[in-house]
C-alpha cells in the first residue's frame, strides 16, 4: 500500500473519528477503503500511534486463558484496561486494535453499529456486484474449498438437502463446541462444511468477533455467552417442535389477501407443504427466543414477558382479537393451525407452542424432501427449509453477520430472509437488548401503512412475528428486500400481493429501509432541495 | 432597568402568536428606540424582523440595551393568562435572568406578576439590505389569509406572478390546480381594502405555502399586507403594527421557478 494511500487514510480516519464521532473498527476500514483486514488493522495502530490522546482505543486481545481448562479467547479490551486483561491470558496473546472511537460508547453495541450498517448495505447491493462482503477477498481466514457463489448457482440446492438430515447432531454438535471452548472451534466447522456452510464461513472471522464482543464488551458477559449456547440446546428441542400452525395463524394474522388465497387454493397438500419447511423454521424461531430469554435474565425489564413467553411452552392456546369480522375466520384457522398466534402488536413471542415432537418433525421433514424432489418448486422450499435450519444453529452464534452470507447466497427465499431478519434479534440481543431507536414499517391487520418509531430491543417480538409470518406467508416466495425480487420463485399473483405489502414489514427491521410515507413526506418539507436559504441573501453581521 | 409599558396589551400577544409557531426560541433586543426581535425560523428558510418602537409606549425606559433569549412558547404561555384590555408591562433588570410581566387590568383592580426565566440563545443577527423591489402589492391581510389557506389545501407551494393586470396566486397538487388573480382596485370605500399594485418589473416566484400560512398568523394585527416582490430576493410579507412599527416575515424562494411545481 503507498504511503500517499496510508496517509490519506489516515486524514480521513481522523475526521471520521473526531469530527463524525464514527466508531471505526478494522473490519469497516477494511471494507470501507478496501484494504486487507491486516493492513487495516496496521493502519489503525498508525492512527493510534499518531493520535494517541484524543481517542479511546479498543484492542482484541487473543490467546490462550490462564485458567484450567485452557480455552482460546478473543476479548475487546479498552485501552485502561489492556494491561489487566493481558494478566488473564497464559503467555502470549496477540494485541491488536479492533477500533478506535473519539470515546467508548455506553453501548457496546455502538461499536459495531457503523461497521453493521455497512454490513447491511454491502449485502443489499444486487448479486451482481461483487463487492468485498461477497468474495471475502479481505478476511483474514481463507479457505481454498470455499467458493463464494455471488451469482446464484442451482448447484446448491442439493447441498442442503444431505444437510437437512444432519441437522439436529450438527447443530447440537456446534454448540456443544461453544461450549467446550470459546469461539475457536467455530471456524474450523464450518470450514469442514459444504460448500453452503462455506459461504458463510467467509464470514466466519467477523462473526467470531462478533459473539465474542458480546462476551468481552463487558466481560462478565463472557459467562453468559456460555449460558446462551447451553440454553439455546435446551431450547432446541422445544423449537424443533413447534407446530405448523403458525403458518397459518400468521398468514391470517397478515392480510387478507393471504388468508384468502389460501381459502381458495387450500388443500390438504399445500397446507404439508407449508407445515413442515415451517417446522424446521419455527426452530429458529426458537432459538432466538431462547436467545431472548437468556436476554431477559439479564435485563430485568424484559424478564416479565420472557417469562410469559417460557410458561407459554406448556402448549396454552393464545387467542388474537381482531376487530374485524373475520374474527371468527381467524380463530377457526388458528385454532386448527395451532394453538399459538402471534399478534402482531403483543411482543410476545408466539413461538414456542409446542405440539409435535421434534423428532417427529425433522423425520416429516425428511420424508418431505424425498417426496418433493421431482418437483423444482418444491424442491427448493424444503432446501430453504433445511437450509435454514442448519443455518440457524450458526446464526445464533454468528449474529448478524450470517445475514451477509445468506444475502449473498443465490437462494434469496424468504426463509434465507428470515432468518438475516431474526438474526438481527440475536445480534442486537447479546450486546444490548433494547437500544436501538428505529423507524419502522409495517401493514397492520386492516392493510393500513403504519410507520412508528420504536427501540428496536423492544421490538423483538415484533420482527419475530414479522419474520415468521413470512415463513408462513409463502415459503418459496421470496423476497424483494435484498434487492433478489427477480428471484422470485414462481410466485403466484397473490403471493405477489403479499410480498409486496410484507416488504415494508420486512424492510422494517432494517433501519435503512424504512422509508414509510409519512416520514419521506416530512422529510421532503424539511429539506426540499429547491427551497431556498435565507442565509443565502441576508449577510450575518 | 428595563421597563416597557403597552396600554393595548393585546398587541404583545397578537405578536407573539403570530411568530411562535415559525420561531421557537429568540433573542428580544431592547435599546433605547425600541423592543425589537430578528429571527430565524429553524430550517433557514424564513425570517421574521419585529420592530416596536419606543414611541408605541405609554411608557420606556431602557437604560442600556439588552438582550433577552425567551422561549415564545413560554412567553406566549404567559401573555395568554392576561386579559385582553389589560396593560402589559415588561420589566427586568440589569444582569438580570428573569424578566417579568405585569397585567394590570383596565380599572387597576388586579395586577398580576409572571415571572418568566430568560435563556442564553446563540442567534446571528442578519443585516437586511435595504432593497428596490421589482413589484410591491398591498392588499387587505385577510384576503391575502384566506388565499394562503385556500390554496395550501390543493398544493405546497404558490407561485406569485405580479404583471401589470395584477398579482396571480397559482398552486398546483394532486388534485388539481387553482389560480387567484387579484386585480388592482383601489376605488373602495375604505382604503385598506384596496388593492394596491407597484411594479416596475413583471415578477414570477415560487414560495413555500406551509410558511406563508404561517406568516398570516399576523393577520389580526394590521387590516392590509403588503408583499413586496423581487426575482432574486426573498419576499417580504409585511404587516404594520399601527403606529408602532411591523412585523416583517421574509420567506426564501424556492429556487427554481417552475410552473409545474
Amino acid at each position: 500500500m503507498s504511503e500517499i494511500q496510508t496517509l490519506e487514510i489516515l486524514e480521513e480516519l481522523s475526521s471520521l473519528v473526531s469530527d463524525r464521532l464514527q466508531v471505526v473498527s478494522y473490519k469497516w476500514l477494511s471494507r470501507n477503503f478496501l484494504v486487507s483486514s491486516n493492513i487495516a488493522k496496521k493502519l489503525l495502530q498508525e492512527f493510534v500511534e499518531k493520535t494517541k490522546d484524543d481517542l479511546e482505543v479498543v484492542y482484541t486481545v487473543a490467546g490462550w486463558l490462564k485458567k484450567a481448562p485452557p480455552t482460546f479467547h478473543i476479548r475487546l479490551v479498552p485501552q485502561p484496561k489492556l494491561e489487566e486483561a493481558k494478566h488473564d491470558f497464559d503467555g502470549n496473546c496477540s494485541v491488536q486494535v479492533y477500533s478506535v472511537q473519539s470515546c467508548i460508547p455506553k453501548d457496546p453495541a455502538a461499536i459495531w453499529n457503523a461497521e453493521y450498517i455497512q454490513a447491511e448495505e454491502l449485502s443489499k447491493q444486487p448479486i451482481s456486484v461483487d463487492n468485498c462482503l461477497r468474495d471475502n477477498r479481505f478476511c483474514g481466514v481463507s479457505n481454498s474449498l470455499v467458493k463464494r457463489n455471488a451469482e446464484g448457482a442451482p448447484a446448491a440446492i442439493t447441498v442442503p438437502q444431505t444437510k437437512g438430515v444432519g441437522i439436529p447432531g450438527q447443530a447440537v454438535g456446534s454448540s456443544v463446541n461453544q461450549i467446550g471452548s470459546s469461539l475457536q472451534p467455530q471456524p474450523k466447522k464450518l470450514e469442514q462444511a459444504s460448500p453452503k456452510i462455506a459461504l458463510q464461513s467467509s464470514n466466519v472471522t467477523t462473526p467470531k468477533i462478533e459473539s465474542d464482543r458480546s462476551g468481552t464488551c463487558d466481560i462478565q458477559n463472557k459467562e453468559l455467552d456460555k449460558d446462551k449456547t447451553s440454553l439455546s440446546i435446551k431450547k432446541k428441542g422445544q423449537s424443533d417442535k413447534s407446530s405448523a400452525g403458525t403458518k397459518t395463524s400468521l398468514a391470517n394474522l397478515w392480510g387478507r389477501a393471504s388468508s384468502k388465497s389460501k381459502s381458495t387454493n387450500s388443500s390438504v397438500e399445500e397446507k404439508c407443504h407449508a407445515s413442515k419447511p415451517n417446522g424446521v423454521l419455527d426452530s429458529a424461531d426458537a432459538q432466538i427466543s431462547a436467545r431472548e430469554n437468556l436476554e431477559a435474565a439479564s435485563s430485568d425489564d424484559e424478564s416479565g414477558v420472557n417469562f410469559k413467553r417460557a410458561s407459554n411452552d406448556g402448549g396454552k392456546k393464545r387467542r388474537v382479537v381482531l376487530d374485524d369480522s373475520d374474527e371468527e375466520d381467524f380463530e377457526t384457522a388458528v385454532n386448527l393451525g395451532s394453538p399459538n398466534v402471534p399478534s402482531t402488536k403483543s411482543s410476545q413471542d408466539p413461538k414456542q407452542k409446542s405440539r409435535t415432537s421434534d423428532k417427529e418433525k425433522s423425520i416429516l421433514n425428511f420424508d418431505k424432501q424425498d417426496e418433493c424432489k421431482p418437483v423444482v418448486k418444491e424442491e427448493t422450499e424444503v432446501d430453504d427449509a433445511s437450509h435454514y435450519a442448519k443455518e440457524e444453529f450458526s446464526a445464533l452464534y454468528m449474529g448478524k453477520n450470517v445475514r451477509n452470507a445468506i444475502s449473498e447466497r443465490v437462494h434469496g427465499k424468504s426463509p434465507d430472509i428470515d432468518v438475516s431478519s431474526k438474526n438481527k434479534v440475536p445480534e442486537a440481543a447479546p450486546c444490548s437488548p433494547k437500544r436501538r431507536k428505529v423507524l419502522k414499517t409495517h401493514i397492520d391487520e386492516r392493510g393500513r401503512e403504519v410507520t412508528e418509531v420504536v427501540w428496536e430491543g423492544e421490538e423483538v417480538g415484533m420482527k419475530e412475528t414479522t419474520a415468521s409470518k413470512n415463513n408462513a406467508d409463502s415459503v418459496n416466495n421470496s423476497i424483494g428486500h435484498t434487492g433478489k425480487a427477480e428471484e422470485n420463485g414462481p410466485a403466484n399473483p397473490v403471493n405477489r400481493a403479499t410480498t409486496i405489502k410484507k416488504s415494508p414489514a420486512v424492510g422494517s427491521t432494517e433501519p435503512s429501509h424504512t422509508t414509510g410515507k409519512a416520514g419521506s413526506k416530512k422529510g421532503a418539507n424539511a429539506k426540499d432541495p429547491k427551497q431556498g436559504n435565507i442565509l443565502s441573501f441576508f449577510k450575518r453581521k | 432597568m428595563l421597563e416597557l409599558r403597552l396600554v393595548q396589551g393585546s398587541l404583545l400577544k397578537k405578536v407573539i402568536e403570530s411568530i411562535k409557531d415559525l420561531v421557537t426560541d429568540a433573542n428580544f433586543d431592547c435599546s433605547a428606540t425600541g423592543f425589537s426581535l430578528q429571527a430565524m425560523d429553524s430550517s433557514h428558510v424564513a425570517l421574521v424582523a419585529l420592530l416596536l418602537r419606543a414611541e408605541g409606549f405609554e411608557h420606556y425606559r431602557c437604560d442600556r440595551n439588552i438582550s433577552m433569549g425567551m422561549n415564545l412558547t413560554n412567553m406566549s404561555k404567559m401573555l395568554k393568562c392576561s386579559g385582553n384590555d389589560d396593560i402589559i408591562t415588561i420589566k427586568a433588570d440589569d444582569g438580570s435572568d428573569t424578566v417579568t410581566f405585569m397585567f394590570e387590568s383596565p380599572n387597576q383592580d388586579k395586577i398580576a406578576d409572571f415571572e418568566m426565566k430568560l435563556m442564553d440563545i446563540d442567534s446571528e443577527h442578519l443585516g437586511i439590505p435595504e432593497a428596490e423591489y421589482h413589484a410591491i402589492v398591498r392588499m387587505p391581510s385577510a384576503e391575502f389569509a384566506r388565499i394562503c389557506k385556500d390554496l395550501s389545501s390543493i398544493g405546497d407551494t404558490v407561485v406569485i406572478s405580479v404583471t401589470k393586470e395584477g398579482v396571480k396566486f397559482s398552486t398546483r397538487g394532486d388534485i388539481g390546480a387553482a389560480n387567484i388573480v387579484c386585480r388592482q382596485n383601489t376605488t373602495v370605500d375604505k382604503p385598506e381594502e384596496a388593492t394596491v399594485i407597484e411594479m416596475n418589473e413583471p415578477v414570477n416566484l415560487t414560495f413555500a405555502l406551509r410558511y406563508m400560512n404561517s406568516f398570516t398568523k399576523a393577520t389580526p394585527l394590521s387590516n392590509t399586507v403588503t408583499l413586496s416582490l423581487s426575482s432574486e430576493l426573498p419576499v417580504v410579507v409585511e404587516y404594520k403594527i399601527a403606529e408602532m412599527g411591523y412585523i416583517r416575515f421574509y420567506l426564501a424562494p424556492k429556487i427554481e421557478e417552475d410552473e409545474n411545481e
